[in-house]
């Protein structure tokens, strides 16, 4: 799965290990969801969204979603 | 750092484990040294039991406190190798009934010192895969 982690972080101009303390979880795991080596669990993508102040789907794109705009013009 | 990035697997981890394998060494040479049928032989036989079980909680403790990919690594570690360990031990049993194997290289005793070294090596590989 795609996701904006890497982009959001360096936006905010955070370090691997300071995104991991922020998270509770390990820099190992920072850099697996950067790479798209791990996908996370629900609760951890909610934490995510949370501290990024984003919803999950604008930070994760499982590739089979339409984008957002599209969505959005449907349901007008 | 982060705690957990920097975590090891339990605090109190390295000391238990230290024990067990101390206590381990000692129940082998307490059985060399007391002669056969004295409880004292017995005893040492099952000095490693207690330290064990201080390492188990530990190892349960430190595997708890984990984040969900660690958890994840060390879940495909034990698969890894419960599975190659139970196809060794069958490989192993099917051996013996088909020829004679010496009782001495390949005794319990021997043969359970693989299971940590499976464990560790599925350790890596899983670890690998994330990195």
């Amino acid at each position: 799965m795609k996701n904006r982690l890497r982009e959001l972080r360096e936006e905010r101009r955070w370090s691997q290990v300071e995104l991991a303390e922020r998270l509770e979880v390990s820099r190992q795991t920072i850099h697996a969801l950067e790479t798209g080596k791990y996908d996370p669990s629900l609760p951890l993508a909610f934490r995510i969204a949370r501290l990024f102040g984003m919803a999950i789907e604008v930070i994760f794109d499982d590739g089979e979603a339409p984008p957002r705009a599209e969505r959005t013009s449907a349901r007008r | 750092m982060s705690e957990i990035a920097s975590r090891p697997v339990s605090r109190s981890f390295p000391l238990s484990a230290v024990l067990f394998l101390l206590t381990y060494l000692a129940a082998r040479i307490g059985i060399e040294v007391f002669p056969p049928g004295s409880p004292l032989r017995v005893a040492s036989a099952l000095l490693p039991v207690a330290p064990f079980g201080w390492f188990l909680v530990d190892m349960v403790r430190g595997v708890r406190a984990l984040d969900e990919l660690q958890r994840r690594i060390h879940l495909e570690a034990l698969a890894f190798a419960f599975l190659v360990f139970m196809l060794v031990m069958m490989t192993l049993g099917l051996l013996e009934l088909a020829i004679q194997l010496p009782p001495e290289d390949l005794a319990y005793r021997h043969v359970w010192a693989l299971m940590p070294l499976l464990y560790y090596f599925g350790m890596w590989r899983a670890q690998r895969r994330y990195r």
